[in-house]
């Protein structure tokens, strides 16, 4: 029997992480994963959205506190993910499935790992099970 | 071969309910249910909120009544906020609240009850509704309710957003005041309604006590019930629906209890049944009786019978007049016709309209007073109010963030739930029997459980005049003997 | 004489008060009557079930349905009324979105059963009694219809043409819809009758909001003393404004009631508590990095508020995603 690996799903700043990589070898690695142009630009509703698609945890991979490209687009999105977090709680699922790294990785090579990690983190939960309804049929 | 006969109102009664009546080998009735079909969960999900919503949210268990949740979550966040509302938030609470038993006692009564009485149960059941009533009485009576009605509302629209639903009570206060020019309009409001409120009980003298088959129908047996009875009552034991202490008579009229409405824990039992959802509340003290009326009986009745049956007397002086003429018809005190509750729901209706034309006058209504912001956590809050429909309990408690914890609810037709049950055995087995079921049974069995509760009546009565009803009598196998379709 | 265009207006798990708004409409009502042959109102009107059965599918040209679904009568009669009806215009914050009970989802039905049946301190239950779908008493038979696991949204259940929010919705959107479906005069199907905007554009106080707006410390409403002027939030009180649907008239706000979003979400916008706590989220001001949380700690409960009145339609439990998406 497989055993279960958590599906995470990883929005990626491109100024912070990965910008000397020639973006393929990443992407090769790491599946589920949206690079995007600022973490700021990540909104609650794709955050939760992918948390009802079936993604079994969210990382969000932000610059340093203090050194977004675009002034504070990562310090508006860490406020987001904080109360994003207490809601969770509040629908019964585990506010560790959503996580915010602040921090710098030129080359890329860390991405890996902080999905490593945050598969280890959440495994234990199990898989994101946001039932389906009888009615819907 | 005992048989069943449904009556599945899929109209669904307010609380949404049917009725079920079982007939024994002689085809009279065994015994009867009803049952309540709905649960919403207001007591956990609120759970988590902060308390001071929940004079957003209660207000949401009832569409017909919610100034009523309204009122009793406002009162006890006053206690768990170590608060008391400032004189002139009180008063202006009070005005609202008198404004809510206004307009809502005259759309169920003349809309409802008053088909009832004006055509009579044995009447054409095509005018057996509020044309009728008008036909009678006439149209300007029916564009006047319906006036009435809305400048009482208006009146709740101005103080708590809407109705429904009346929100933003908060704990010290109410959200917005009144100006000297809106004062006018109150007064304005406050004087029709008193004005009609007279009308509204003369009335009902009129067709009742001048018709003798409705003054029979009042004091038919069929329709007694010997219950307890409870209320709120003021200080001097008047009847009184803002604020007061809580107090139950026997069947024969004797005190049986008096407490703050903080202890009702020690006071009211809710019994479970699997055959409906509503808890059946009785008195603890007592222990269940099951559906028994009479000495061994634990359950009480709530609503307007209720409390002229509890006080002494009425807190205004015509509505007291009305109330003593009332007793005197039905022979004493306490009154167990469950009939004579329309009367006694007039009867209030006219101590809120006298009660608002003196609150419309009184200097502190247009104090800018609303608000007492002197907060202690305390943790704990019942807020009981005399609701239309009967006594209401709301019971909060928080941690110190005063975020709830813990709610319980007494809704005020929980009341009546066992009496309800028992006002429709007893008005079926009148009527019922053998297995040829009449046609005005069915009227007759529908005028138990409308005195009750607007809100289940609401359903109950059509606008041609009856209750769409489809009964099935049914032997034992479960086959359809007989069936009725009324209203076809 | 032509055929009157037949009406059903009918509830499902609400409270009472659409009905109640639809008697709002005081005088207005009986022009409307006088237009339609109403077919089924359980307040006010005559109904047999089977007369309803009876009817050709479509027969009904709109059907009114006001409460959430939560337990099988409901979804029974949603269904059937669905079969029989042209349009189906879900009426109501309730149906629309799940409504306050709707906040049940947040708690399990077993959770539900054994407070009210067991624990609550007024219940006397030596036996242990629950109330049963199917049960026995002497000898008889009794049925309750069977309470789900959960509050569905009215369009989870049954495809719905047109849309009507509101807590309840107000006389003047009541009379536009039906008006408009009297008179052929729809838009698209889907369509939300209310205006696109958000009550935020609408409210007066809007004029009091500072060019830039931080909430250092998120206030309850009690701690406040609201003039008539001021924006809610530029005191730190949470008020759904911004991401609710205007219409309502603002009667909340011009009674110092800050707005608990009873309008649903805006056009183009499926889940207002998500929009909502991405604009708050903004809103809040740490004087630094280490304040951040302590900040975001002051709103207490985001769940309960944000998801007041649509806690049914949010993205989380949002059900079936074959169906079109809800929003206009």
């Amino acid at each position: 029997m497989d055993e279960y690996k958590p599906n995470i799903l990883c929005f990626k700043c491109n100024f912070g992480w990965g910008y000397l990589d020639d973006k393929t070898e990443v992407k090769a690695i790491v599946k589920n994963m949206v690079p995007v142009t600022c973490s700021g630009k990540v909104d609650t509703t794709h955050i939760l959205t992918a948390l009802k698609g079936g993604a079994d945890g969210v990382l969000i991979l932000g610059c340093n506190q203090g050194e977004c490209h675009f002034q504070d687009g990562n310090y508006q999105t860490g406020k987001k993910i904080l109360l994003i977090k207490k809601v969770l709680t509040s629908f019964g699922i585990e506010p560790k499935r959503v996580r915010m790294v602040f921090s710098i990785d030129p080359d890329g090579n860390k991405v890996p790992m902080e999905i490593e990690d945050m598969r280890n983190e959440i495994s234990p939960f199990g898989p994101i099970n946001i039932g389906k309804c009888a009615m819907a049929s | 071969m005992s048989q069943k006969i449904t009556i599945s109102p899929i109209t669904r009664l307010e609380g949404h309910g049917k009725i079920e009546i079982f007939l024994n080998d002689k085809g009279d009735v065994e015994d009867a249910f009803w049952q309540v079909v709905e649960l919403r969960g207001f007591e956990r999900f609120c759970i988590g909120r902060p308390v001071e919503e929940m004079t957003r949210i209660v207000p949401n268990i009832c569409g017909v009544c919610p100034s009523a949740h309204h009122m009793a979550a406002t009162k006890a966040l006053d206690q768990i906020y170590g608060v008391e509302p400032t004189p002139a938030a009180r008063l202006i609470r009070e005005l609202e609240f008198n404004a809510f038993y206004i307009e809502d006692h005259y759309i169920h009564f003349f809309f409802l009850a008053a088909p009832d009485f004006v055509v009579g149960p044995h009447g054409d059941p095509k005018e057996r509704n509020i044309l009728g009533v008008i036909g009678k009485v006439g149209k300007e009576i029916g564009l006047k309710v319906i006036d009435i009605r809305k400048r009482n509302r208006d009146i709740i629209r101005h103080i708590f957003s809407k109705a429904p639903h009346p929100e933003g009570g908060l704990p010290g206060g109410v959200p917005r005041g009144f100006t000297e020019e809106e004062r006018r309009t109150v007064k304005e409001t406050a004087d029709l309604s008193l004005e009609f409120a007279q009308f509204a009980v003369k009335l009902f003298k009129d067709l009742v006590l001048e018709n003798k088959e409705s003054l029979a129908l009042i004091t038919d047996e069929a329709y007694k019930l010997k219950t307890y009875y409870m209320s709120l009552v003021d200080d001097d034991n008047k009847v009184t629906f803002y604020d007061g202490k809580v107090k139950v008579i026997t069947p024969d009229g004797k005190e049986f209890a008096k407490f703050d409405p903080v202890d009702y824990v020690d006071h009211i039992g809710e019994w479970v049944e699997p055959w409906t959802y509503i808890r059946l509340t009785h008195l603890k003290k007592l222990g269940w009786s099951g559906l028994v009326e009479g000495d061994k009986t634990s359950l009480y009745r709530v609503a307007p019978l209720a409390r002229l049956n509890v006080a002494d007397g009425m807190k205004t002086p015509l509505a007291q007049k009305e109330a003593e003429m009332m007793f005197e018809v039905l022979g004493g005190k306490p009154a167990h016709n469950t009939l004579a509750m329309h009367w006694a729901r007039l009867i209030c209706a006219l101590q809120a309209a006298e009660h608002n034309v003196m609150i419309a006058n009184d200097p502190l209504l247009t104090s800018k007073d609303i608000r007492n912001m002197d907060f202690k956590m305390t943790g704990k809050g019942v807020g009981c109010v005399e609701a239309p429909r009967g006594t209401l309990f709301h019971h909060y408690e928080t941690d110190e963030k005063g975020i709830l914890t813990k709610a319980n609810l007494i809704v005020a037709t929980q009341n009546n739930a066992g009496p309800i049950c028992m006002s429709v055995k007893k008005a079926a087995q009148a009527f019922v029997k053998g297995p040829d079921v009449k046609e005005g049974f069915l009227n007759m069995v529908e005028m138990a459980f409308r005195a009750y509760d607007p809100c289940l009546s609401c359903a109950t009565h059509a606008l041609p005049g009856e209750m769409p009803l489809s009964v099935s009598i049914r032997d034992s196998k479960g086959e359809v003997i007989r069936a009725i379709e009324r209203g076809v | 004489m032509a055929v009157k265009p037949k009406v059903a207006i009918y509830w499902l798990g609400g409270c009472g008060g659409c009905d109640e708004a639809i008697v709002d409409l005081n005088e207005a009502i009986l022009h409307v009557a006088n237009a339609v042959d109403i077919v089924l109102w359980p307040v006010a009107m005559d109904f047999k079930y089977s007369s309803i059965e009876k009817m050709n599918d479509g027969e009904i040209t709109l059907s009114l349905l006001h409460g959430n679904v939560r337990n099988s009568e409901h979804a029974e009669m949603a269904m059937l009324l669905r079969r029989k009806s042209q349009l189906v215009l879900s009426f109501g914050a309730c149906a629309n979105y799940g409504g306050t009970p709707a906040l049940a989802n947040f708690r399990s039905k077993k959770d539900i059963f054994d407070w009210v049946y067991r624990d609550s301190p007024t219940v006397v239950n030596p036996k242990g009694t629950y109330p049963q779908t199917i049960s026995e008493v002497n000898g008889k038979t009794l049925i309750l219809p069977e309470i789900f696991d959960h509050v569905y949204a009215l369009n989870q259940v049954i495809d719905v043409d047109y849309y009507l929010p509101g807590c309840p919705p107000p006389p003047d959107l009541i009379l536009n819809a039906v008006s408009a479906v009297l008179s052929g005069k729809l838009p698209p199907k889907g369509t939300t009758l209310s205006p696109h905007m958000a009550m935020c554009d609408a409210c007066e106080r809007n004029k009091t909001k500072p060019f830039k707006l931080e909430i250092k410390e998120m206030k309850r409403i009690h701690e406040v003393e609201m003039d008539n002027e001021t924006c809610f939030l530029a005191k730190g009180v949470i008020c759904m404004g911004p991401a609710t649907r205007s219409g309502c008239g603002n009667t909340c706000v011009s009674t110092n009631t800050p707005c608990r979003g009873c309008f649903g979400p805006v056009s183009h916008s499926c889940d207002s508590g998500a929009k909502f706590l991405s604009a708050i989220a903004s809103l809040l001001q740490a004087e630094n990095d280490d304040q951040v949380e302590r900040v975001v700690d002051t709103v207490v409960d985001p769940a309960g508020y944000f998801y007041r009145f649509t806690q049914a339609a949010s993205i989380l439990h949002k059900f079936d995603e074959n169906k079109n998406r809800r929003c206009p």
